[in-house]
């Protein structure tokens, strides 16, 4: 209902661009806002790259298999002016990694919130929509 | 019909709302505007329309929070497509929005872009930096807003500019017919004409218009604008859009795989 509501007086504010959340493209097109998922892994590479960075997530299941996971984020611009530097990505550190699940069935996902080794969290990502 | 861009823009929409109740700031102070040795208002400065970084989201409140302004946006409408055009509209997915391929999304969408632009005042000309897509525009000033004679089509257009009492006044025209205006399948023609209105506000602000006229895609006039913020320890730097765009490769895919599950 609340968020009903700020639609409401948004509409009523009104915005003159098309996507501004994720600046250049569609997030629903690509993401399935319903389907978060929570992954904890290794960083084993970092794409601190415009329009948007990458951050690949080795996951291991149960049964010690490897998973590699890529996570798009906001562009790089953007995470440094929230507090998010690419200082905060290690490769070799383990962190957990909420994301929105990618609607091509691939191993890819818009990050969310992001937890680092010393238990600060910071989102890399939007909100799903 | 909501499409997946317009929940993008009351996704970022409805997180400026929340960090403006969960971030309250100080109250701006109306103060005298800033003015150049020309007695014209001083646009120059960093600039910002809106995004995460200046109006934060759920559960993240923007590093520097801005003063809430009492300037407001003219009222969202619909784009008064003609017949044809509105119809051509519904062709398009979101995989042909120009700005998905990092092209220039021309004016005035790029204005409303969640990254900063730069203006730089001069007695002659008004120069805009902006950061999304690295487009940049050259505004001489000509009271009588006559453009070159020699224009042929492009993404950004070709822009004069004259002051009218305390706004500035910024007549584009030349555009090609490969921009969107704002939302899924926004075309127009070459036609396009667009008059836009800067106006610098008591609180630091700038009220933006733009008047979008079309006779080959549109019945009437369309009207838009933001208010524009000065972000806070931000200056306009490099973004190189080109540099790892895989989005609509996965966009495409998730379109097939959709397809093939209703087969």
């Amino acid at each position: 209902m609340k968020s009903k509501v700020m639609l409401m007086l948004m509409g009523a504010l009104g915005v003159l661009t098309t996507a501004p959340a994720w600046g250049h493209h569609s997030f629903a097109a690509e993401y399935d806002s319903t389907q978060m998922i929570t992954l904890k892994g290794t960083i084993s590479k970092v794409e601190w790259t415009n329009p948007h960075i990458y951050v690949y997530l080795d996951v291991k299941d149960a049964n010690g298999k490897v998973t590699t996971w890529a996570l798009e984020g906001y562009p790089p611009n953007t995470l440094k002016r929230t507090g998010f530097s690419r200082e905060l990505l290690k490769v070799g550190d383990e962190i957990t990694a909420t994301a929105y699940k990618s609607k091509d069935g691939s191993n890819t996902g818009a990050g969310r919130e992001f937890t680092f080794p010393d238990g600060s969290k910071k989102f890399a990502g939007p909100v799903g929509n | 019909m909501k499409t997946p861009l317009i929940g993008a823009i009351f996704l970022t929409a409805s997180a400026m709302l929340v960090a403006q109740t969960a971030a309250p700031a100080p109250e701006a102070t109306a103060k005298p505007i800033p003015r150049t040795v020309d007695g014209h208002p001083d646009l120059t400065g960093t600039w910002q329309a809106g995004g995460v970084s200046i109006n934060g989201e759920p559960g993240a409140p923007p590093l520097h929070p801005l003063a809430p302004t009492k300037y407001r946006p003219p009222a969202r409408q619909p784009i008064p497509y003609q017949d044809w055009a509105k119809t051509k509209q519904k062709t398009f997915t979101v995989l042909d929005d120009p700005t998905s391929k990092c092209l220039l999304p021309g004016v005035p969408r790029i204005v409303g872009m969640p990254m900063p632009m730069e203006i730089v005042q001069t007695p002659k000309e008004v120069v805009i930096l902006y950061e999304s897509f690295r487009a940049y525009r050259r505004i001489p000033i000509n009271d009588k807003l006559e453009h070159p004679d020699d224009l042929t089509p492009t993404w950004m257009g070709d822009s004069v500019g004259r002051w009218e009492g305390d706004t500035f006044v910024v007549d584009v025209t030349g555009f090609n017919d490969k921009t969107w205006l704002a939302g899924l399948g926004s075309i127009h023609t070459e036609k396009l004409h667009v008059i836009e209105r800067y106006h610098l506000n008591d609180d630091d602000t700038i009220s933006y218009t733009a008047n979008v006229e079309d006779p080959g895609s549109l019945t009437k006039p369309w009207v838009t604008g933001v208010v524009l913020r000065r972000p806070v320890d931000v200056r306009v730097e490099e973004y190189e859009c080109i540099e790892n765009n895989p989005d609509n490769e996965h966009i495409r895919k998730a379109m097939e795989l959709k397809q093939s599950n209703k087969q």
